[in-house]
């Protein structure tokens, strides 16, 4: 219910510039025989589908960052910064030697991803890092970048916070660490680990230099990526798929027939098809615990380690897909328990995917129409305030999804503009329409709109939309006749997309 | 016509002002030295602006004679509403714009010059009295209205001004009023540039023929008459502040003007009736072959018809309309009227309520022909700006509950997405069908009993007690009749709002005292009509 408030959104932390000036640290004996710094640099070409013009990719990017070497020959990085890779490349910080990388695993919504060198030899002589789980609030972590020379330059901060909050991705919310931090701008700090006692506690997941706020992808969910990572198939963080609301308002609780002053949240929304869904859960039901944990009328548990934490974390961080969870409910006062086993949600399983990303984006080109299946990656395609300026029917369709489109299993095929051709004179101001039909059959996918295109009517394709002008026609025969002077005039190597 | 609300239309045109109001960012039109202004508005003379060239003005083929003796300058005093605290009375404006005599001892101006007014003056040209008036008529779909001065000898002197025709592109016109920049009268000349239906910013609902003219205008020249051979072509009422667009401003032509003036003949303004249809061009070829026309430029396409409206059960989506009252309209939706090109509504336009409209048209490739009675839906008026009402309410445990409306959503400059969208779409898709009022939870006065509360600020009310409640009255109605436990189901997934009753009536006092709430509801919109506010069929 709450609006989640946001810092900056990522964290590119900008070379302040500078001559790059060799300098060859003085080496004792001694200190070469120190461990070295389980840092290295990733250097990552990559390309963004271009959503507005989806046949073709947008100019070429590169970020050089920190990854943080574990064990088994693993080097930890966040999922930002090898999204739509081209080319990952790891560097030993003091040798400068380089290597090609793959991405191992990744994982969009935890902001996680590892990756291995080609050169299986690569990371000898490092010392993995080790992972800290119990950081607390009051705890002093350390962020690690390089200087240039590849010497350490170490910042100290101070946890001030943890507590759920949304990831870049924003699928549910998950543990954070909230660290009060005068950064320094680097080169090579997109993904800055945090180190406790020279372990692992934490990764860079966004930093706000005005208020010198750093947010941290914390240990737990670092842990439990590894776990999962380990598995035959990475299947992602599970989710139970309900919404809730606290029961401090006593007429709620009077209504929910919830006596005395117990805890638990109350159940708004059960989505269809979910876990909370099969295991029974219902609208009206109170949640007043989850494992062994009691849930206050806040929605907070009591976390052994951090205190009052919303229970979210014992479905996210504590536990896997896959896992049975207990669920204590009061249900017309009653005491019930409901088993839910969890499940991790994939964002094609959404009607508008909350992220389309390291895939070329589907679409379908009809004689200048360019049809488009809507998904927030779709809208994010208007920057960073995408809220606000992508069309606002569209915003609504994907915030509202599952109350729209209750069936789920399906998409929104929109219009999402018009290439000027002969075949399109006329129609040029359309865009963000819905379709609903092409040649009288029902579209809820490109797939079903690529079928329907092969079946005109009497020679002409009848396109309908759900907004205005609720009917548009081409010419089946024009349209094809015309096709290769279209993908001439506008650069489009291929009409459609479907993969 | 009515602007069927387009997403991301609002920008360009709400930056337009309106003159003679106090409306951003035009530089303060109300008079400068006027004390007791209220707290916060100190008024002062506006900052020098940038000091641009003026065209040098050509001279008027014929000279306009004593405009002097025509024209005056109104003084006015409105009181605008509170939507954020509707209990108020509002804030005090005033305002000064100019008119023009007219045969019948009448002055006419713009609507935004005297709407929401309480007390009007007018003064006339070498005469140090200020007249009380009062309004006779006011028409703020399209901008004008009639006011009289009580005062026997003020018309004896004044020379009423004639009505001419749409004057030429290219033709010289001038301007007169009272702008910014000194106390007596003032006259601009420009030339036609432009002749075009245009969004009226003052209802901000309803479009019809403007003239664009390239005479400087300005906050005060507002109702002032724009001349050109010793008559009337236009009144000068809206143009762009000087950081959207320069040297454009516009005027209200005489076709409108004289519209108003046949409709108010009865003795009553009946507003703009509208065929509420949406229709698209017929530009495409393969589109045209498909619907079955010929090769000649004809027709448009009939995309929706709004439920309830005129049109409604007469056309339907998919009918393409050949010709309004014999005027073959061509595919850009224009017709030829009395030698001009306009968009085929001016037929409609120039009608009134209870006149028909006939087409001719093809369905399902036949031809046909369809007559249809015309009225003004009421759905519009949700999307356009009210005035001279109050606005509608109910508080009730210091939840305050407010209809969804243009007003209503510029006062809170909400953000929220689905406020937007129902307000945006309430015609479109039909939201007015289930929700007449869209009731929106819209602000809440603290109190012990709705400390918990504050989530559900900016919902839309569904249901109380298992029962739809469609209109704000029916929400009063269950208020007045509450059993011991309310329950409101709000639109969407979010909890239900449940209140006790008794706890509701206990803090009633405390909380109108506390929060100096005069009245808790308010359910008419003109004080004593005794109307509902959806008193039409639609």
């Amino acid at each position: 219910m709450l609006k989640r408030s946001l810092i900056a959104f990522g964290i590119i932390l900008v070379a302040a510039g500078g001559t790059l000036a060799k300098k060859e640290p003085a080496v004792s004996a001694s200190a070469s025989k120190q461990k070295q710094l389980a840092l290295v640099r990733v250097n990552v070409t990559g390309q963004s589908y271009d959503y507005f013009r989806p046949w073709q990719k947008k100019a070429p990017f590169s970020k050089r960052a920190l990854g943080a070497v574990l064990s088994k020959g693993r080097v930890l990085v966040t999922a930002d910064l090898v999204t739509n890779q081209n080319y990952v490349e790891l560097e030993r910080a003091e040798s400068g030697e380089k290597t090609a990388a793959n991405v191992q695993v990744i994982d969009y919504e935890a902001n996680l991803a590892l990756l291995e060198p080609a050169e299986k030899t690569f990371l000898d002589g490092i010392t993995p890092l080790e992972i800290t789980p119990d950081t607390v609030v009051g705890d002093r972590l350390a962020a690690w970048q390089l200087e240039p020379t590849g010497a350490l330059l170490a910042t100290e901060g101070l946890v001030t916070t943890v507590q759920m909050m949304p990831y870049p991705i924003d699928v549910g919310q998950f543990l954070t660490y909230r660290v009060s931090i005068p950064m320094q701008y680097r080169e090579n700090s997109y993904t800055v680990p945090l180190v406790k006692n020279n372990k692992l506690a934490g990764l860079l997941l966004r930093y706000d230099s005005r208020s010198q706020l750093l947010d941290a992808i914390p240990a737990p969910i670092i842990t439990h990526f590894l776990k999962e990572a380990e598995s035959q198939q990475y299947r992602g963080f599970p989710s139970a798929g309900f919404s809730f609301f606290p029961t401090r308002d006593p007429e709620l609780r009077e209504f929910a027939e919830e006596k005395g002053k117990g805890g638990g949240v109350y159940v708004t929304n059960v989505e269809p098809g979910t876990p909370a869904m099969k295991a029974g859960l219902q609208v009206g039901d109170v949640v007043t615990a989850v494992g062994n944990h009691e849930i206050d009328q806040n929605g907070n548990y009591v976390d052994p380690l951090y205190g009052k934490i919303e229970f979210t974390n014992l479905l996210t961080a504590h536990a896997y897909a896959g896992d049975v969870v207990p669920f204590h409910i009061q249900r017309n006062s009653k005491p019930m328990q409901l088993n839910v086993t969890l499940e991790h949600r994939d964002a094609k399983d959404y009607v508008s995917p909350p992220y389309y990303l390291d895939q070329p984006p589907r679409y379908y080109v009809l004689g200048g129409l360019i049809f488009q299946e809507l998904s927030r990656q779709y809208l994010k395609e208007w920057g960073a305030n995408w809220q606000r300026e992508a069309p606002q029917r569209l915003v609504y369709f994907d915030h509202f999804q599952s109350e729209l489109f209750p069936e789920r299993n399906r998409r929104i095929v929109i219009l999402s503009q018009v290439l000027p051709a002969n075949s399109t004179i006329g129609y040029d101001d359309l865009a963000y329409l819905t379709v609903t039909k092409v040649n009288g059959r029902g579209i809820k996918s490109l797939d079903d709109l690529a079928e329907a295109v092969k079946h005109p009517i009497e020679g002409f394709i009848k396109i309908e939309t759900e907004e205005d002008p609720k009917q548009i026609e081409l010419d089946a025969t024009q349209v094809a006749a015309e096709a290769p002077e279209l993908q001439e005039n506008y650069g489009i190597s291929s009409l459609q997309r479907l993969q | 016509m009515k602007r069927i609300f387009v997403i991301g239309y609002a920008a360009l045109l709400l930056a337009s002002v309106s003159y003679a109001q106090d409306s951003t960012p035009a530089p303060p039109p109300v008079e400068p030295q006027v004390p007791g202004q209220q707290p916060g508005a100190s008024r002062s003379t506006p900052p020098g602006q940038a000091v641009v060239p003026v065209p040098v003005p050509i001279a008027p083929p014929k000279p306009n004679g004593p405009v002097q003796k025509s024209l005056v300058r109104i003084t006015a005093t409105s009181v605008e509403p509170d939507y954020r605290a509707p209990w108020n009375a509002g804030g005090l404006q005033r305002g000064v714009g100019a008119g023009f005599v007219i045969s019948g001892n009448r002055i006419m101006t713009n609507a935004h010059v005297v709407a929401n007014s309480r007390y009007i003056t007018v003064e006339r040209d070498g005469d140090p009295n200020k007249y009380p008036a009062t309004v006779q008529f006011i028409a703020n779909d399209c901008d004008l209205a009639l006011i009289t001065v009580a005062a026997p000898d003020f018309f004896k002197n004044m020379l009423p001004l004639k009505f001419g025709g749409i004057p030429a592109l290219e033709s010289t016109v001038s301007a007169y009023g009272y702008p910014i920049g000194g106390e007596r009268m003032s006259v601009t000349t420009g030339i036609v540039s432009r002749i075009d239906f245009q969004l009226y910013t003052h209802s901000s609902v309803d479009q019809h023929l403007a003239i664009q003219i390239s005479a400087q205008i300005n906050p005060g020249n507002s109702g002032g008459p724009v001349m050109q051979d010793g008559k009337v072509v236009g009144v000068a009422f809206q143009g762009y502040s000087g950081d959207v667009a320069q040297g454009v401003a516009y005027m209200i032509p005489t076709p409108v003007m004289n519209r108003f003036l046949k409709d108010i003949s009865n003795g009553h303004y009946d507003e703009y009736p509208d065929l509420a249809i949406t229709y698209a061009k017929l530009q495409n070829p393969a589109q045209r072959k498909f619907l079955g026309l010929k090769d000649d430029d004809r027709g448009v396409l009939v995309s929706s018809v709004i439920p309830g409206g005129p049109s409604d059960g007469i056309l339907r989506s998919g009918d393409v309309l050949l010709a309004i009252d014999g005027h073959p309209i061509a595919s850009d939706a224009n017709v030829e009227l009395e030698g001009e090109r306009a968009q085929f509504e001016e037929v409609v336009e120039r009608k009134f309520k209870g006149d028909s409209v006939k087409f001719d048209m093809l369905r399902n490739k036949q031809p046909t022909t369809a007559t249809i009675k015309l009225y003004k839906p009421w759905p519009y008026s949700v999307q356009g700006h009210s005035y001279d009402v109050r606005p509608r309410y109910v508080l009730y445990g210091g939840l305050l509950f407010q209809p969804l409306n243009l007003d209503m959503l510029e006062a809170y400059r909400t953000t929220d997405l689905r406020l937007r969208h129902f307000f945006e779409y309430f015609i479109l898709e039909q939201i007015y069908l289930q929700h007449p009022d869209v009731i929106v939870l819209s602000n809440i006065l603290p109190d012990p009993i709705n400390t918990y509360l504050a989530p559900y600020r900016g919902a839309i009310v569904d249901e109380v007690n298992g029962k739809k409640v469609r209109t704000l009255d029916e929400l009063a109605e269950t208020f007045a009749h509450a059993p011991d436990q309310l329950v409101i189901r709000m639109i969407g997934d979010g909890p239900p709002l449940v209140l006790d009753r008794t706890k509701v009536e206990a803090a009633r006092e405390r909380i109108k005292a506390r929060y100096n709430v005069a009245k808790e509801q308010n359910l008419e919109e003109r004080p004593g009509s005794g109307a509902p506010a959806q008193a039409n069929k639609i």
